[in-house]
C-alpha cells in the first residue's frame, strides 16, 4: 500500500484526482485542503506520495514544496504539482523548489496514474 | 481497473462548487471597488479575486467547459497583475470584470440543468483583453509602512512582504492591534479535532488574519508520531528558507503524552477583539498569544464604512473576505439529489408508519389487547418525528446565503438606471428548506427590480421633493411562529397610485391595499409605459403572487404614496412534508397544513347566523367542473366580532349529513374566516405529493397524501379556497391553484 497526500483547496478537484487514481487498488489517501493543512499532516505522519495544488490561500504550492524539501526526512518525498493553464511560468519555480512532476489541468486520468505509478516505482527502487 | 473516470458523474459537485466561488468573486470585486472609490488599495481582495477566479478555470479545465475556461482565463489575467504586478484596476474595469462574473453565472447555471455553455460573447473577451492596468499608486501606502517596527523574530519579520506590511500598517491606523499565535500541531491534538485549519477559523472569527507561517521547531526529538519511513527522524533539518524558531517555547519540553510535531504555526492577526476574547479562543487550542505591534491610533467610534449600498454593517467586507478561505471548512457538500432521496426514504416510512397505527386500531377492534403495541407504536412516532426533524434540518439553508446575490443585483440595477439606492439585508439566523429557498429567490429578484426600477424617483427628483437622494431598500426576513418565513422588501420611493394602476387595468379603484394588491397581480399587467431595460418585462407580479400561493403562503402589501411601499411574502420553511390537522367532512377526510391555520373554534349551529347573499348558486352548467362552489355564507362571533363562516362540504359538493361541529379559521390577507367541518380527527405529518393530473387541478387543493389505507386523502388550501370563493372578482384559476 501507498498512501497519498491530496492537497487542493478545492474538494470536487481532490474528489476527481481521487477518482483518477482509484483504479489503482495499492494506492489509499488522505486530504489536505490547504497547504497548511498539508504541513500539518506531513510533520504527524508519514505519506509515500504528495499531489499538490500550487494556488491555494495562505500558503501556495511552492511553499509546501519549499518546507518539504527543507525537511530531511522528507527530502524524498516524491511531489506531483497540479496547476491550471498560465502557470506554466510556475513550472520552472516549482521544479526548482523540488517538485518531482509538474501536471496541467486538464489533464487525462491515466497521465497522473502514470506518472504517480512512476514515482512510486522510482521510490522503491531507490530505497535500500 | 474496469473504473471508468466519468467527468459527467463530477458536474454537480462541479456547479456547486463554481456558485461558491463566484460568490466569492463578485463579494471581492465589490469590496475591491469599494476600496478604489476611496483611493486605498485592497491587494487582498484582488488575490481573492484571483484565486477564485483561478479555481474556477482549473475546474472547468478539467470537465472541459471550454467557454468558462476562455472568460475565467482572461479574468484571472488582468487579477493576477493586479495582484502580483503591482498594476492597479480602475473603476470601468471592475465592471467589466462583474459582467465577466455574471457570464460565468449564466453558463454555470446552463451546466447545472445539463446544457452546454453558451461561446462568450466576443465583445466581452475583448473588453477583458483591453484591461490595462495604471501603474500602482502605492508608495504612499508602502513609506510609513516600511517604517513600522514589530516586536518579532528576525526570521517572521523576513518574511513579510511589502503588501503584509502594508496590510498591518492599514490595520493599525484603523485602530486594531497586531497579535502573534502560536500553535503547535500535534497527533494528540489532531485526534480531538484541533487542527490549524480549525485554529485558523477561530481565530478568523475574532480577527484577521495577516498571515500564516509554518516555523520548524528546532528541537525534534522523537516528535514525529508513527512514521515508520524515516529512521534519522531525530536528526535536525536545514530549514533554508523557514523560519526557526529562538525563543523555543514550551513544545522545547516535550513531556511524553504531547507529542510535538517538531513543527509550529504562527499566525499574524489583526484585531480589534479584546485579548481575554482573543485568550479564551486560543486557550482552547493550546495556542499562545502575544501582541506584536499596537494600535497607531486610537480606534474610531465607527469606520465609514465602505459603500453602504453594497454592505450593509454586519461586517466589515475585508474581514469578511478574508475569512472566506476557511468558510466552507467544518461544511460536507452534499448533492441536493441526495437529500431529496433521504426525504423520499423518510417519506415511505412515514406512511407505512400510518399503515402500522391502522394495522394496530383494526386488530384492537377485535378485542386483542394491543396495550403493549400501541406504546411502541407511541415510542416510534416519536422517533420518526424527531428524525424527520433532523433530516429536514439538514435541507435548510440560510436565507442570508439566498441573499447573496442581492448586492450584485441592485449593483447592476443602480448603473442601470442612475438612481441612488441603499440596500439594508438583515435575514438574522432564519433558514428556510433548499426547495422554499430555490423557489422563492426569482421573486426577490423581481421584487428588488420592481422597486429599483418603479418605486424610486431619480435622485434629483427626491431632491426637489424633500426626500435624501439616496433610496433606502430594505429586505428583512423574520421568521413567525408556525414555521412561516416572512420576507418583506420595502422601499422609500414614491408608492404606488391606486388610481392610476385602477385606469390601466381597466377597473373600478380598489379600496384598500388588498385590492390594489390584486390589481397590480392581474397578469399582463405593467404600470409602466414601455418595457425598461430592467424591468416592465419579464416575471409580473402575478408571478410573485403565484410562487408565495404555491408555497401555500400569501402576498401582503401596504403602500403609502409619497412615502413608499412594503411587499411582505409570508411562506412556510418546508414544504412536502407538514404537520397537519385531519378531519371529517361530508363524510370524507382531509388534511390541512397546521401552518396554514389561526385557529380551530366549537361550533354551535343555533349561533350561526346566515347571511342575506346566501348566493346558493347550484352545479348547472359550472364553466369549469373544477371551480369551487359558492355556498352559503354564515356569521359566528368570535371573541365579539363577526367571523365569516362557510360550510366546506357544501363549498366542495359534498352531501352535508352530519352537523358541523368545529370551524378551521384561516386568514385571507387581514381578515380572518371560517370552514366549517365535521369532526376533527387528529393532528399528524403527512407526505403531501404535488397532484400533476391537469384533471384534478381544483383550487383549494394543494396535493395528495396518503394517511396509510393506501388511499389518497385531499390536502386542502383553505386560504386559496376562501380567495376562490370571497374575492370580488375571481382570480384566474392559474394564479390560486
Amino acid at each position: 500500500m501507498a498512501e497519498l497526500l491530496i492537497v487542493d483547496d478545492s474538494k470536487i478537484m481532490r474528489d476527481m484526482i481521487v477518482a483518477c487514481l482509484r483504479p489503482d487498488p495499492s494506492l489509499s489517501f488522505s486530504h489536505a485542503s490547504s497547504g497548511l493543512e498539508a504541513i500539518e499532516q506531513l510533520s504527524l505522519r508519514g505519506f509515500d506520495l504528495i499531489v499538490l495544488d500550487l494556488n491555494m490561500p495562505d500558503i501556495g504550492g511552492i511553499e509546501v514544496v519549499e518546507f518539504i524539501r527543507s525537511q530531511d526526512r522528507l527530502r524524498q518525498l516524491p511531489i506531483i504539482i497540479v496547476t491550471t493553464r498560465g502557470d506554466e511560468a510556475s513550472r520552472a519555480q516549482s521544479l526548482r523548489a523540488g517538485a518531482s512532476r509538474f501536471m496541467t489541468k486538464p489533464f487525462q486520468p491515466q497521465e497522473i496514474l502514470r506518472e504517480v505509478r512512476a514515482l512510486l516505482g522510482e521510490g522503491i527502487a531507490a530505497s535500500p | 481497473m474496469s473504473e471508468k473516470f466519468e467527468l459527467a458523474d463530477f458536474v454537480s459537485g462541479y456547479v456547486a462548487e463554481a456558485e461558491d466561488l463566484l460568490v466569492l468573486a463578485s463579494k471581492s470585486l465589490l469590496a475591491l471597488e469599494a476600496s478604489l472609490r476611496k483611493g486605498e488599495p485592497n491587494p487582498r481582495a484582488a488575490r481573492d479575486a484571483f484565486r477564485a477566479l483561478h479555481t474556477i478555470k482549473g475546474l472547468s479545465a478539467m470537465v472541459a467547459l471550454e467557454p468558462i475556461v476562455s472568460i475565467a482565463h482572461r479574468m484571472e489575467t488582468s487579477l493576477r497583475e493586479a495582484d502580483q504586478g503591482g498594476g492597479r484596476l480602475a473603476l470601468p474595469d471592475l465592471d467589466v470584470l462583474l459582467e465577466a462574473v455574471s457570464a460565468i453565472e449564466q453558463r454555470v447555471r446552463a451546466v447545472g440543468q445539463g446544457k452546454p455553455p453558451a461561446e462568450p460573447p466576443p465583445a466581452l473577451l475583448e473588453s477583458l483583453d483591453a484591461i490595462k492596468l495604471a501603474p500602482s499608486t502605492t508608495p504612499a501606502a508602502t513609506t510609513p509602512a516600511a517604517s513600522l517596527s514589530f516586536d518579532l523574530e528576525p526570521a517572521l519579520l523576513a518574511r513579510l512582504s511589502p503588501g503584509d506590511r502594508a496590510l498591518l500598517h492599514q490595520g493599525l491606523a484603523a485602530g486594531k492591534r497586531a497579535v502573534q499565535a502560536d500553535f503547535i500541531p500535534s497527533g494528540a491534538r489532531a485526534k480531538i479535532g484541533i487542527t490549524i485549519t480549525q485554529v485558523r477559523e477561530k481565530l478568523g472569527r475574532l480577527a484577521e488574519i495577516v498571515k500564516v507561517v509554518p516555523v520548524v521547531l528546532p528541537q525534534s526529538g522523537a516528535g514525529f508520531a508513527r512514521d515508520g519511513r524515516t529512521p534519522e527522524a531525530g536528526a535536525s533539518n536545514g530549514g533554508a528558507g523557514f523560519a526557526r524558531d529562538g525563543r523555543t517555547p514550551e513544545a522545547g519540553a516535550s513531556n511524553g503524552e504531547e507529542r510535538p510535531a517538531g513543527l509550529s504555526f504562527t499566525l499574524l492577526l489583526l484585531t480589534s477583539a479584546s485579548l481575554q476574547e482573543l485568550e479564551k479562543v486560543a486557550e482552547e487550542s493550546g495556542s499562545k498569544l502575544r501582541q506584536f505591534a499596537a494600535p497607531l491610533a486610537p480606534r474610531e467610534a465607527s469606520p465609514p464604512g465602505d459603500d453602504p449600498a453594497l454592505f450593509d454593517e454586519r461586517a466589515d467586507p475585508e474581514a469578511e473576505i478574508g475569512a472566506s478561505g476557511s468558510l466552507r471548512t467544518g461544511l460536507v457538500r452534499v448533492e441536493i439529489s441526495r437529500l431529496d432521496d433521504a426525504l423520499e426514504r423518510l417519506s415511505c416510512l412515514i406512511v407505512s408508519r400510518f399503515r402500522l397505527a391502522r394495522a394496530v386500531a383494526d386488530l384492537g377492534a377485535t378485542g386483542v389487547d394491543v396495550r403493549n403495541l400501541t406504546r411502541i407504536l407511541l415510542e416510534n412516532a416519536r422517533q420518526v418525528r424527531d428524525l424527520r426533524a433532523a433530516v429536514l434540518h439538514v435541507r435548510m439553508v440560510p436565507m442570508a446565503d439566498v441573499l447573496e446575490r442581492v448586492p450584485l443585483l441592485v449593483r447592476g440595477l443602480r448603473s442601470n438606471t442612475g438612481k441612488l439606492v441603499n440596500l439594508m439585508m438583515d435575514s438574522g439566523k432564519v433558514e428556510v428548506d433548499k426547495a422554499v429557498a430555490e423557489r422563492l429567490f426569482p421573486a426577490i429578484v423581481h421584487l428588488v427590480r420592481n422597486a429599483v426600477d418603479h418605486a424610486f424617483e431619480p435622485p434629483a427628483e427626491r431632491g426637489a421633493l424633500g426626500k435624501p437622494e439616496e433610496g433606502v431598500l430594505s429586505i428583512v426576513c423574520v421568521q413567525r411562529s408556525n414555521d412561516r418565513l416572512e420576507l418583506s422588501v420595502a422601499d422609500d420611493g414614491r408608492g404606488v397610485d391606486r388610481e392610476q394602476v385602477a385606469r390601466r387595468a381597466g377597473r373600478a379603484v380598489p379600496r384598500d391595499d388588498a385590492g390594489l394588491l390584486d390589481l397590480l397581480c392581474l397578469r399582463g399587467l405593467s404600470t409602466r409605459e414601455k418595457a425598461t431595460t430592467t424591468s416592465g418585462r419579464g416575471m409580473g407580479m402575478d408571478i410573485v403572487k403565484k410562487t408565495a400561493l404555491d408555497l401555500g403562503g400569501e402576498l401582503l402589501f401596504r403602500t403609502e404614496p409619497g412615502k413608499g411601499s412594503t411587499f411582505v411574502l409570508r411562506v412556510p420553511l418546508t414544504i412536502t412534508i407538514v404537520d397537519t390537522f385531519s378531519f371529517d367532512c361530508g363524510g370524507e377526510r382531509f388534511v390541512v397544513p397546521v401552518s396554514m391555520v389561526e385557529e380551530i373554534v366549537e361550533v354551535d349551529p343555533a349561533q350561526i347566523v346566515n347571511g342575506p347573499s346566501s348566493t346558493s348558486t347550484s352545479h348547472e352548467n359550472a364553466p369549469e367542473p373544477a371551480k369551487p362552489k359558492r355556498a352559503r355564507t354564515g356569521m359566528i362571533r368570535r371573541r365579539g366580532r363577526a367571523l365569516p363562516l362557510l360550510s366546506l362540504s357544501e363549498v366542495l359538493g359534498l352531501p352535508s349529513r352530519e352537523k358541523a361541529t368545529k370551524a378551521l379559521v384561516v386568514r385571507r390577507g387581514g381578515e380572518a374566516m371560517g370552514f366549517a367541518v365535521h369532526r376533527l380527527l387528529g393532528q399528524q405529518e403527512v407526505v403531501v405529493r404535488p397532484l400533476k393530473d391537469a384533471l384534478v387541478d381544483v383550487v383549494g387543493v394543494s396535493g395528495a397524501t396518503d394517511l396509510g389505507d393506501g388511499k389518497p386523502t385531499l390536502v386542502l388550501d383553505l386560504v386559496a379556497l376562501g380567495n376562490a370563493l370571497l374575492d370580488q372578482h375571481p382570480p384566474e384559476r392559474g394564479a390560486a391553484a
